[in-house]
């Protein structure tokens, strides 16, 4: 017996139809149809799965997909721009090297969202912080901490 | 000064856009029309005969469409002994053996039926370590081998040694010997993406295999022998590779479950999909192989070794996979790391009810490298002498040939070595035991650079192929993992045609469309590639600018006459007919032009114009371009039971260096910063070389103190990243000096090296080596744990 | 693993759907959803969720008192400045529970009630004397934290109780406390962790609390070091005395964390540490 599931996808009113065990990352992946999130490891401690639920960055792999009745549910696909522009986060992962295989890279971008959201100008302390459940096992993290150092200075410039 | 215009120049990756965006495309993301999930019911019990198979209540169960076990498939065999089986039938030897199999429509079905399958099972005594597998009259995990003749042992009919020198001359020679016994866990590749497939026929019971591989032309081989099993002789198989997850060896085989999925695709005529979750890919996929190694070495009185011998041991698990050809490659660094020239090496690999095992990065490189690089530190502490001194002595020159026949053509490791000092401040820092418990260590290594040759043909074909606007696609049989392979394609494509980087179009690894390659492995993806682009390029090229005598000056004029209608034009200062007629053509950035020329643009050819007007031509039948070109490398297959043969076309040098301080009081080791020095023979794009380093280190540093699949008679007890710790952001937030030595190596493309494995290498040896000078303990067996520390301590009491 | 899902609209709701025998609470859901998956649980028929009930997500400063709620995810607990600056020991120990995701959605009452040996935020809350409030159709009760815990997922919540909020008094300003704890990555459950709360007065110890996790059945406090140290000077005798008495308090086991000797010295390094080089007024 499927349930509705009504909430913002990316900016757009979503209504589904979903098994009521299904998890917020079935929900996207399996019911919405935006496979840019990934499952990992289906038990919170790789963070592939990463979306932002109303800002937070959260597991969509330990979320309840009926959780998420009424959210506001931001995915990796969320943040190119509708004219398909790379958003300046994404575009710094490519510029720095911040992806090698790519499967870690949509969770590492939404937890970069996150944190850049709450903390401007984070130190590279701060940003190893924030990805500490964020596995990668390509890129020993350097490139990916160098992607998100770059993304917050380029968006330090352009505000002064 | 860059004499290139791509070449060693930052340069993003072509695949990153989609990468960042949620766009490529990996086998999990795939579902073709009418797809059906495949689930495996594994094995309860490590080692028991099979007494019943009952699947009946899997095949009520609403949702299943086959039910297949061993017996009502046919036998296909697999592994390149022959030792394994798709679906097993008389015997289960690890809990990892496939029983049966289940195609439904959701994979939650699948795994649902699988569970309901119920097995009758005769348990039989394991053998769970080499020591107890070697045991007179063990229990024996195999009774016949593949062609039914009775075994009488658990030792794996692989051999591969090495004796040259005169050891006992080189023992009597020493006034130094150390000896020690070192041990490497069981690891698990880890990769980000589980494995997977997706197994469909056609109607001519052709079949196309998804498949996550690293072995696209010797997949398709494995599977064409598999398709006979089914009675479909001749008939082909097609192997596709969508976007990787990782790789790290995990792609070096072929794996019971993709066979598994071609016999639920035959069976009910529909694709089949398998995926692992992490739990399957922890417990049911072929892990790094564990071994022992001991080692013994001397020196004479001045600190030049005497002579090195080592004996291996490997846990090989219940099957055969390439993990038992692991010995092959510690030849390199048992007969070649340092010179050295009275060496002793021999290897037993022993089956065991353990899971077995396969390739990882580095593939038995690391597992060598940890007890040659701590035995050299134990024989310079016991002879008195600085353990860099000690490898600047011995060190590997270029131009010479080394006890394997290694023909050393370009060597940076004594610039290496010394680099690494100078980073760390070793001459200042080491020795010290000050109160903070600061150390310093090195290790270094040699891997192979330039393929490595272990089957008949080590080559790489290649295909270039311009359409008419201007872009070249190019078709390779090697696999993009992660590891930047298709960003070294297009920049050296771009750089050896004429062309811009972004016009080159690699297209997905398929092996209808590509030509033969052995496998991206051994370090050996650009350093083929690239050589066979190279090739390719130049094939092309020329005959893109026999043409540019015909078109150059018809585009041109026309050019010409359209900028004279605009009053201002004033005709070019330039005899650009002359230089047409003498053929002084020049294609560069996507540009015809001929030598001299002034950068009009009136007298410049855009690529893809030049390509149509060949195409469409005006009088005379016009053509179309594509070229290709198969590269092998001048190396030679050893003679293994020998251990001589010269495997690569180079070899890659390099040293790495870290500064740690040790806790006395938990055992917790920081590592205060890292230094890996590389000689790389040319860098052809530096974000993606460093960041082959960085992930290499990273895995290392795991390597070294976090990982181990921990095992209680065969079942693997931490099948899952809560248990099993991969080294996070926080765990790297060191500071790492990455430096490139360029040596130029004349075989390579432009001069490159393979660099994939090397920064992996000599992580765990320069860890233990700090940890010594930190403290004076010394860690003989991975991971170094702050609790194995702190024991080791306590003993030393 | 099908089961239906029930976001509860209310309180009152909640208390007789916990008391059903086919439902089973969910908070953030961090542990249930993964123990389900890894079939260490079995499916009841419905999930009742409860993270969004308002009267169990506040979060209340008193005076002296911190009151917070159950379902209070512990981010939302991290950001209160009178965690911060009153029970630093609890903000260490949050800090370090999972990832920023993981702390983004799990709660407070869900790391007690989940009862882990090594729930992180149990031994400050213990050396904080803090209570638990239990709630259900039968009523509404206290109990200490102490008594909460009776063995690995096991608690004293009774049949269709839900845990409504934990009580945590505010040490005097004197008070001194900090949570150290060691892991194998920066991502993990703990190997040992220890909690301490002390007021150093006149060279004397007052008031020690100390409580250690993952190296028992349960979070406990360690007391008869606590009464050792009651009353003395901090010098390298007491202190070893201390560890020896709690080493003799823990029950430790080997797993792939570590084994039990190796917490039982970290307990003892803990300890040490926690009062080694302190003085009157140190934070």
């Amino acid at each position: 017996m499927k349930v509705p599931l009504r909430f913002l996808l990316n900016g757009r009113e979503v209504a589904l139809e979903v098994q009521p065990h299904a998890r917020l990352l079935d929900a996207l992946r399996d019911y919405a149809g935006l496979t840019g999130t990934k499952e990992g490891c289906g038990e919170g401690e790789c963070g592939a799965c990463t979306v932002l639920v109303d800002g937070r960055a959260v597991n969509s792999c330990l979320y309840p997909a009926l959780e998420a009745e009424g959210c506001a549910v931001l995915t990796v696909e969320g943040l190119v721009s509708a004219q398909g522009g790379l958003s300046e986060l994404q575009q710094a992962f490519v510029e720095e090297g911040g992806a090698q295989c790519g499967f870690c890279t949509p969770g590492m971008v939404m937890s970069a969202a996150a944190l850049l959201s709450e903390n401007a100008a984070p130190s590279d302390d701060e940003i190893r912080e924030a990805l500490v459940g964020n596995l990668c096992r390509c890129t020993g993290y350097t490139q990916i901490v160098a992607s998100i150092r770059a993304a917050a200075q380029k968006a330090g410039k352009a505000q002064s | 000064m860059n004499e290139f215009r791509f070449i060693g120049v930052d340069t993003a990756r072509p695949d990153a856009p989609d990468k960042v965006s949620g766009r490529a495309q990996y086998i999990h993301d795939i579902t073709l029309p009418g797809m059906l999930w495949g689930a495996i019911r594994f094995s309860d019990h490590a080692h028991a005969r099979i007494r019943h198979i009952d699947t009946s209540e899997a095949e009520k169960l609403p949702g299943v469409e086959a039910v297949i076990t061993a017996y009502n498939t046919p036998e296909v065999r697999i592994g390149f002994l022959r030792d394994n089986f798709a679906l097993k039938r008389d015997k289960v030897r690890q809990f990892r053996d496939e029983i049966a199999a289940v195609a439904a429509r959701d994979p939650e079905t699948a795994r649902e039926a699988a569970a309901l399958i119920r097995v009758e099972y005769e348990p039989l005594p394991g053998v769970f370590s080499p020591e107890e597998a070697l045991v007179e009259g063990a229990p024996l995990v195999h009774e016949t081998d593949a062609r039914g003749r009775a075994r009488k042992d658990n030792i794996v009919p692989v051999r591969f040694a090495h004796h040259s020198g005169d050891l006992e001359a080189g023992k009597r020679a020493s006034r130094h010997v150390v000896e020690g016994e070192y041990r490497v866990p069981l690891i698990q590749q880890s990769c980000m993406g589980t494995a997977g497939c997706i197994a469909s026929f056609d109607a001519r019971g052709n079949l196309t295999l998804v498949a996550k591989t690293q072995i696209p032309f010797l997949a398709q081989k494995d599977f064409n022998r598999a398709l006979g099993a089914l009675g479909l002789e001749g008939r082909n198989t097609r192997v596709v590779v969508p976007a990787l997850g990782g790789g790290f060896g995990t792609g070096l085989d072929t794996h019971a479950y993709e066979y598994i999925a071609m016999l639920l695709a035959w069976r009910t005529g529909r694709p089949v999909k398998i995926l692992y979750n992490r739990e399957e890919e922890f417990a049911f996929l072929s892990p790094r192989q564990s071994a022992s190694a001991r080692i013994r070495q001397g020196c004479d009185e001045n600190g030049r070794l005497t002579f090195r011998e080592i004996e291996v041991v490997q846990d090989n698990g219940a099957y055969t996979s390439w993990g038992a050809t692991f010995p092959s490659v510690m030849l390199v660094p048992a007969t070649s790391l340092y010179r050295v020239q009275n060496v002793s090496f021999e290897s037993k690999i022993v089956y065991t009810n353990n899971t077995y095992c396969q390739a990882m990065r580095g593939y038995g490189n690391p597992e060598i490298t940890w007890p040659i690089e701590s035995s050299i530190d134990e024989l310079a502490e016991l002879a008195g002498i600085d353990p860099f001194d000690m490898r600047l002595l011995n060190c590997n020159q270029p131009g010479e040939t080394t006890p394997m026949g290694l023909k050393i053509t370009t060597c940076g490791l004594k610039e290496c070595l010394e680099r690494t000092a100078a980073s760390l401040d070793w001459k200042e820092k080491r020795g010290r035991q000050d109160a903070k418990r600061r150390g310093v260590g090195m290790a270094g290594v040699i891997n192979v650079a330039g393929g490595g040759k272990i089957y008949r043909s080590d080559g790489s074909g290649i295909i270039l192929k311009p359409d008419d606007y201007g872009n070249v696609n190019v078709s390779y049989g090697g696999v993009e993992m992660g590891q930047g392979l298709h960003s070294a394609l297009a920049l050296t494509v771009a750089e050896a045609l004429g062309i811009r980087p972004e016009n080159v179009i690699v297209n997905q690894t398929d092996t209808a469309s590509c030509p033969w390659d052995v496998g991206t492995h051994a370090s050996r993806g650009a350093f083929m590639a690239c050589n066979a682009a190279v090739l390719a390029a130049r094939k092309l090229k020329a005959r893109l600018l026999e043409w540019a005598a015909e078109i150059y000056p018809q585009e041109v004029e026309e050019a010409l006459a359209r900028a004279r209608r605009h009053s201002s034009f004033k005709e070019p200062d330039f005899d650009w007919r002359d230089a047409a007629r003498r053929g002084q053509f020049e294609l560069a950035n996507g540009i015809l032009t001929v030598t001299g020329a002034p950068e009009l643009p009136e007298l410049q050819v855009d690529f893809g114009r030049l390509l149509r007007a060949v195409h469409f031509r005006r009088q005379g039948p016009g053509t179309t371009f594509a070229e290709d070109a198969f590269y092998e490398p001048p190396t030679e297959l050893p003679d293994w039971d020998k251990g001589i043969g010269n495997m690569s076309a180079t070899y890659a040098f390099g040293a790495q260096g870290v500064e740690v301080e040790v806790d006395e009081e938990t055992g917790e080791v920081k590592i205060l910063r890292l230094v890996a020095v590389h000689d790389v023979g040319r860098v052809l794009n530096p974000q993606t070389l460093k960041g082959q380093i960085y992930g290499a280190l990273a895995q290392g540093i795991g390597y070294a103190m976090y990982e181990q699949v921990l095992t209680d008679k065969g079942r693997v007890l931490n099948p899952g990243f809560t248990d099993y710790k991969l080294p996070t952001a926080c765990e790297m937030g060191f500071p790492i000096d990455v430096q490139l030595v360029e040596t130029n190596d004349p075989e390579g493309p432009f001069g490159a090296k393979g660099v994939g494995e090397p920064g992996l290498v000599p992580t765990a040896p320069a860890i233990a080596n700090a940890i010594f000078d930190a403290i004076g303990v010394r860690i003989r067996d991975l991971p170094i744990t702050p609790e194995k520390i702190l024991l080791a301590l306590r003993q030393r009491r | 693993m099908a089961y239906d899902y029930h976001r509860s609209g209310s309180l009152a709701e909640a208390f007789a759907l916990a008391a059903r025998d086919d439902s089973a609470l969910i908070a953030g859901g961090t542990d249930l959803l993964v123990a389900l998956r890894k079939k260490k649980r079995a499916a009841p028929a419905r999930l009742v969720s409860i993270r969004s009930l308002p009267e169990l997500t506040a979060i209340e400063a008193g005076p002296g008192l911190l009151r917070i709620g159950a379902c209070a995810p512990l981010t939302e607990i991290l950001a209160q400045p009178v965690v911060r600056e009153r029970l630093p020991a609890l903000a260490q120990a949050l800090a370090v529970i999972g990832s920023r995701q993981i702390r983004n959605v799990a709660t407070l009452g869900g790391n007690l009630c989940n009862a882990s040996p090594g729930a992180d935020s149990a031994p400050p809350l213990l050396v904080y004397d803090a209570t638990v409030e239990l709630a259900g159709t039968g009523g509404r009760r206290e109990l200490p934290l102490s008594e909460f815990f009776l063995g690995p997922g096991r608690t004293a919540l009774r049949p269709g109780e839900i845990m409504t909020a934990v009580c945590v008094p505010l040490p005097v300003p004197s008070a001194q406390s900090v949570f150290q704890r060691r892991s194998r990555v920066a991502m993990d459950l703990a190997t040992a962790s220890l909690a301490v709360n002390y007021e150093l007065q006149g060279g004397v110890l007052k008031s020690v609390r100390l409580a250690a996790g993952a190296v028992a059945p349960t979070p406990l406090r360690l007391r008869a070091a606590e009464s050792w140290l009651e009353g003395r000077a901090v010098n390298e005798e007491t202190l070893a005395k201390a560890v020896e008495l709690a080493r003799g308090e823990i029950k430790p086991i080997d797993d792939l964390r570590g084994s039990a000797w190796y917490r039982s010295e970290l307990i003892g390094v803990f300890l040490s540490r926690a009062f080694r080089n302190r003085k009157e007024g140190d934070a």
